[in-house]
């Protein structure tokens, strides 16, 4: 253990208002949005949280009552760490991936369920340049929603992605090492850094300060950015098939800069500093540690309305990871493949448990944050959960889900609610993306809307 | 296509409605028809379809795929399997012909490589020498995606917002550095604090985590911002043993705990030697060493260490019974700069190539400054529009009354996010044309160097006879050619997989990060030397030499090696030689705690054979292995796994492979028992062959280097091209291979028969033929 690392997020939680120099993008952008406004919109946001190799099924899910009923005060020992937000939690069983199972394409689990998770699209068995999966269901709200925020979206994580070809049994890495994607065929990579999420939102502090000489630079880079666009759309012109679909690319991610330019100049408002300081530079060893400096970046990053749409990774699918700070050295993944072994088990339940005590931490974070005429967590709808339920047999059915938040007034949380039996995840992201007035017709494998989540 | 209504139905046997006119598909009737029916539609067909494959109506003469791997297993005497008749030559040799027409002579169609985006080392690299910056912003950049094993395919590489952001951030901090040079606190303040983990299992990661060393050493690399003094702090730490009898003087722990030399070094070389000595309380004292030293900007390696402990017999002497080292080196401070040079950076003389004093340039200067930047930028001579856009960015900055410089810093953050810079664009023609000199130029620096050309191969007429020979081998000759080592070796050998693996602490607890570090050295400095000397690309299978330094000589066996240095040692092959014994592959291909000849040979197979291994059909269960106690049961296991006949197709190939390799435990050291259970190291090939040990598996791989040597040129044109292999380039491939191993297999010869094949010369228009002709 290194000393110094619980006293840097001491710090972190604690400091603010430093006078925080501002970066260049951001003087360009709304950054604080005043307490008053807020109280007027008082806007809802939705995250989505992963977290791989499934959850022991039979520590976590309360006892079987069929339908709709109270959450009980004593809940499994797994989710447990929920019972203090009781009243703003609402756990849903019953619902399937079923794009996530073989489907006649062999073994390879994993990799679909992380490809599936939030697209609820069968993705195509790949690892080499035709990797197809589908929309998912954050990109969707983030695209309906674009230019309400600095970010259309944040896609967060805690562990590095795997880089080479095949993950699992012929799925390329890049089904795991994403949950977001964009397009079909566009993953959105999570930042896990937090040093870098937070320079995102806030600046990296090496920025000039004369007002007059940082609207030149502003000048400038917007030159630059309308040189770019042009020499771009001269060269796309000319050239053919697959590259014109990388010049796509090159455009389309220059134009979401440009679009976040603008819209902050549109809401132009007094900015305000964040109230947390700059997180230490490292990726913190523990797990805990680095999903707490995370949860408090969301945090902020829905406090100051600079997104409304977060997904989280908190460890890619087949995860390596050991957990070293509660007495776990052994990978994760391979204690879920346990064949019965009562003792690996009980690690991957205490796995489980640690990862639901960190998400209670994100809970009570928002519990805490006055929004509006409420809390931020009563303007959220943050599903916690995983592409898998037993990870040692691959199950893609009976998924454990956790839907946290107010929504807004149109959740009404503190039920267990069961389904039926292959009711499709997507269900629910169809109910979810109707709450966020982004209504759709369907998404990925879903045959209707998911009900029970406000009403009895 | 004239016959396009036509659809063939393949087998004669079971249709013979539709047959095409063409002569390959008289020929398929007359030859190949037959010959599938007799010996291989038996399991290929809709019923059994083995191996996902049936030769029904559904396979066409179109579906090269399919043909090639025909073509693949037939001449490689893969299929018909042992223990069915075997064809007669002349038949195999028809349809081997056949199919060859069918995927035509080398380079007919020499493929199409799309976009390419700079990976993060080629961005790095490309900045690197473009400005002159030792800054590498890519470390930052979200990992890249890869396919075919490499993480250069332009169809596979993607550009998201975020990276563009990251673009656009690194753009603006390049552009500065570059200009203005690293901005730095005009005080000396403390610009780093390294710290090595505490102990092996310690996930500790970051930049500023050093690995763990038994022996107490600290070692990594640091980026300094500028010519200056720099002053080094360590702090050298121990702990007493706990529960022994103090010494009653201090002549007496002298005695019982001599005194230990640290030494610092950078880049190799000592700049500081402390001792670290002990008073009748502690076995030994704490201790800071300090040091100031004159550095160049740039990154520098740094190692602090006691050199003596490479060679204690068991790394544990300088552990307590409690886990804690004895003695260590526990962090680094780095603060500084001192007395920082007043000169200019390195890259300020690449940009302003007018040749003026820092701010006295005249105006006719900008158009040539910004000519020069955007052609090595662009990698090709900047239109007159580029320019014209260029200058009048710098005109716009001056006439807001900033500098000059400023105006052109502005030039260089616009090149480098221009998506000319960004993506490796090649201009679009018709059918199938040779690239432009500078993009065969591209072509061949970020294969050989993974970045920019210089300005001597921009220059090079490549397609006069000589030239690119020469050019080729100046190019390897670079010390920026190690970047072949470092991007493809390490992807080719899944080299990049060691950082995630560690061997289980208690089962190896002599293992720690360092003795992996040095495993990961040897094949790199094993690879480097192929290259430099241009050996046999055979050598990989079993060249008779390689290099350690004493901690892994001695993890290995091998006698009379010291000290921390590393050493090209000779090898007799009995125990090591090639890169299947190096500890780095056998660590890597093996559980934490165990052994897997599963995954050993389907490392050999994958890695240095080329077969393609199909993953387990959905319905069998997967071998239960994590459960297995023994050796003895793990082959009893495997056996009854085997005894499943789908299984078997590919188990029958991977276990005999691995079980050979079964001389050498999870962490690569040579053992003869496992537990109580002596090595088996035997098995027997799919073919028949008997596997004794390592190196009789070695002489086995070795007489049949064919495959070898096929799947390497595979690899490399891979990795050359910048895109996956298609069917149509099996014909240059042969070419390829043909030809190296008339030159002795030589590396330079795989490299200079690629850079010389059509794929790698030539590209294919839109809307140009797709391999049927």
């Amino acid at each position: 253990m290194v000393p110094g690392k619980h006293l840097a997020r001491r710090t972190l939680l604690r400091g603010l208002g430093t006078a925080l120099s501002l970066p260049l993008l951001d003087a360009m952008v709304p950054a604080f949005a005043s307490a008053a406004k807020v109280k007027a919109a008082s806007p809802c946001r939705m995250a989505f949280l992963y977290v791989p190799n499934g959850i022991v099924m039979n520590q976590w899910t309360p006892t079987k009552e069929p339908g709709v009923s109270a959450l009980p005060r004593e809940l499994p020992r797994i989710s447990q760490a929920l019972a203090p937000f009781r009243e703003n939690v609402m756990m849903l069983t019953g619902l399937t991936h079923n794009t996530g199972r073989a489907l006649g394409d062999g073994p390879g689990d994993h990799g679909r369920a992380g490809a599936s998770y939030l697209t609820g699209v069968h993705p195509k068995k790949t690892y080499g340049k035709d990797i197809h999966v589908g929309i998912s269901v954050d990109q969707v709200a983030a695209h309906a929603l674009e230019g309400k925020t600095r970010f259309a979206s944040l896609e967060l994580g805690c562990e590095e992605g795997v880089q080479g070809g095949s993950c699992d049994n012929g799925y390329s890495c890049a089904y795991s090492n994403s949950i977001s994607w964009r397009s079909e065929s566009s993953p959105m990579p999570p930042e896990i850094r937090p040093r870098a999420v937070f320079e995102r939102l806030f600046g990296s502090g090496d920025i000039e300060r004369d007002p007059a000489r940082r609207a030149r630079l502003e000048k400038y880079e917007k030159s630059i950015l309308d040189g770019v666009v042009s020499d771009a759309q001269q060269l796309q012109a000319s050239l053919g098939g697959a590259d014109k679909r990388k010049l796509d690319e090159y455009l389309f991610s220059i134009r979401d800069i440009e679009k976040r330019i603008a819209n902050a100049e549109r809401t132009n408002v007094q900015r305000k500093a964040p109230s947390m300081g700059a997180p230490p530079a490292s990726i913190p060893a523990d797990f805990s540690e680095h999903a707490r400096i995370i949860f408090d970046l969301m945090t902020l990053a829905f406090q100051s309305d600079m997104t409304r749409i977060i997904s989280g990774l908190l460890a890619i699918e087949q995860s390596p990871r050991s957990y070293a700070e509660i007495g776990i050295p052994e990978a994760h993944h391979g204690l879920t493949h346990h064949q019965g072994d009562t003792q690996k088990i009980e690690k991957v339940a205490q796995i489980n448990c640690h990862h639901v005590k960190q998400f209670a931490y994100f809970l009570e974070k928002l519990k805490a944050t006055p929004d509006g005429d409420g809390t931020l967590l009563d303007h959220c709808m943050i599903t916690y959960g995983s592409g898998l339920s037993e990870g040692n047999t691959h199950d893609h059915s009976n998924l454990p889900m956790v839907l946290a938040g107010g929504g807004c007034g149109k959740l009404r949380p503190g039920r267990h609610v069961r389904y039926a039996d292959e009711t499709p995840m997507t269900n629910l992201y169809v109910a979810l993306l109707d709450r966020m007035g982004v209504p759709v017709e369907s998404m990925g494998d879903s045959n209707g809307k998911l009900g029970y989540l406000s009403d009895i | 296509m004239a016959v396009t209504r036509r659809y063939v139905c393949l087998l004669v046997l079971i249709s013979t409605r539709c047959l095409p006119l063409r002569a390959e598909d008289v020929e398929f009737r007359a030859k190949v028809a037959p010959f599938l029916a007799k010996n291989c539609y038996s399991c290929h067909n809709p019923k059994l379809k083995t191996a996902n494959l049936s030769f029904d109506s559904g396979v066409t003469p179109k579906d090269l795929v399919v043909w090639e791997k025909v073509l693949d297993r037939l001449s490689t005497g893969k299929m018909p399997p042992p223990g069915l008749p075997v064809p007669p030559k002349t038949e195999i040799a028809a349809v081997t012909h056949w199919i060859e027409g069918l995927l035509g002579p080398p380079g007919a169609d020499p493929g199409r490589v799309t976009a390419r985006r700079l990976n993060r080392a080629e961005y790095n690299n490309t900045v690197r020498d473009l400005l002159g910056v030792s800054l590498q912003p890519a470390d930052e950049f979200p990992l890249d995606d890869s396919g075919y094993g490499f993480d250069n395919i332009g169809d596979v590489l993607s550009l998201s917002p975020m990276l563009m952001e990251k673009y656009i951030n690194a753009a603006r901090k390049l552009s500065s550095v570059a200009v203005f040079g690293e901005q730095y606190s005009p005080k000396a303040t403390k610009l780093a604090r390294f710290l090595v983990k505490k102990n092996q299992d310690d996930t500790a990661s970051g930049p500023s985590v050093l690995p763990f060393s038994m022996r107490g050493a600290l070692y990594g690399s640091f980026n300094f911002p500028v010519d200056a003094e720099y002053e080094f702090r360590m702090r050298l730490t121990n702990y007493r043993a706990r529960g022994r009898g103090k010494p009653s003087t201090e002549e007496d722990n002298r005695k019982a705990y001599p005194p230990v030399e640290m030494i610092f070094k950078l880049d190799g070389e000592p700049i500081k030697t402390d001792v670290v000595e002990g008073n009748i309380d502690y076995r030994y004292t704490r201790a800071e060493s300090t040091v100031r030293y004159r550095v160049r900007a740039g990154r520098h390696d740094l190692r602090a260490s006691f050199p003596e402990f490479a060679d204690l017999p068991d790394p544990r002497n300088n552990m307590n019974p409690d886990g804690r080292r004895q003695v260590y080196v526990e962090y680094l401070d780095i603060v500084g700069p001192y007395n920082p040079t007043a000169d200019p950076p390195a890259s300020y003389g690449r940009i302003f190539v007018c040749g003026h004093k820092r701010g006295g340039h005249n105006p006719e200067c900008s158009r040539r400054v910004v000519e020069n930047l955007a052609r090595r930028a662009y990698r090709r001579p900047a239109t007159p529009q580029e320019v014209d856009r260029l200058t009048g960015l710098v005109a716009m900055v001056q006439k807001d009354g900033e500098s000059f410089e400023e105006g052109v810093r502005i030039a260089v953050q616009s090149v480098l996010v221009s998506p000319q810079f960004l993506f490796r664009v090649e201009h679009d023609g018709a059918g199938a044309y040779p690239v432009s000199n500078f993009e065969l130029a591209s072509r061949l620096s970020y294969f050989l160097w993974s970045s920019m050309p210089d300005d001597e191969l921009m220059r090079a007429a490549l397609r006069e006879p000589g030239v690119l020979e020469g050019q080729i081998r100046r190019l390897l000759a670079s010390p920026k050619s190690d970047a072949l080592v470092e991007n493809f070796a390490s992807q080719w050998l899944n080299l990049r997989l060691l950082d995630r693996k560690r061997p289980d602490g208690a089962q190896f607890p002599t293992v720690d990060d360092e003795l992996v570090d040095a495993m990961r050295r040897e094949t790199t400095l094993f690879t480097e030397a192929v290259v430099r000397e241009d050996r046999s690309i055979l050598d990989f299978l079993d060249g008779r030499f390689t290099f350690v330094n004493g901690i892994l000589a001695r993890h290995y066996g091998i006698p009379a090696i010291k000290g921390e240095a590393f050493q090209r040692v000779d090898l007799d092959g009995d125990q090591r030689s090639g890169v299947m014994t190096q500890g780095s592959i056998l660590t890597l291909s093996s559980y934490a705690n165990r052994t897997s000849p599963v995954i050993r040979g389907k490392w050999v197979l994958e890695n240095l054979l080329g077969t393609s291994l199909p993953p387990p059909p959905p319905d069998v269960a997967a071998l239960q292995e994590a459960n297995l106690g023994t050796e003895a049961s793990l082959r009893q296991r495997l056996e009854q796994h085997r005894a499943n006949a789908t299984c078997a197709v590919c188990h029958n190939q991977m276990d005999p492979i691995g079980f050979g390799l079964e001389n050498y435990d999870a962490a690569g050291a040579w053992r003869t028992h496992d537990g109580k259970f002596p090595i088996d190291s035997s098995g027997v090939l799919p073919d028949g062959t008997a596997v004794n040990g390592p190196k009789n598996l070695k002489e086995i791989l070795r007489g049949r280097s064919d495959g070898f040597s096929r799947n390497f040129a595979e690899k490399l044109l891979t990795y050359a091209l910048g895109r996956g292999l298609e069917p149509y380039d099996r014909a240059a491939v042969n070419q390829i291979v043909e030809n190296a191993a008339a030159k002795d297999h030589r590396f330079s010869a795989y490299v200079m028969e690629i850079v010389n094949s059509k794929p790698f010369q030539m590209r294919r228009g839109e809307g140009g033929s797709n391999g049927s002709r």
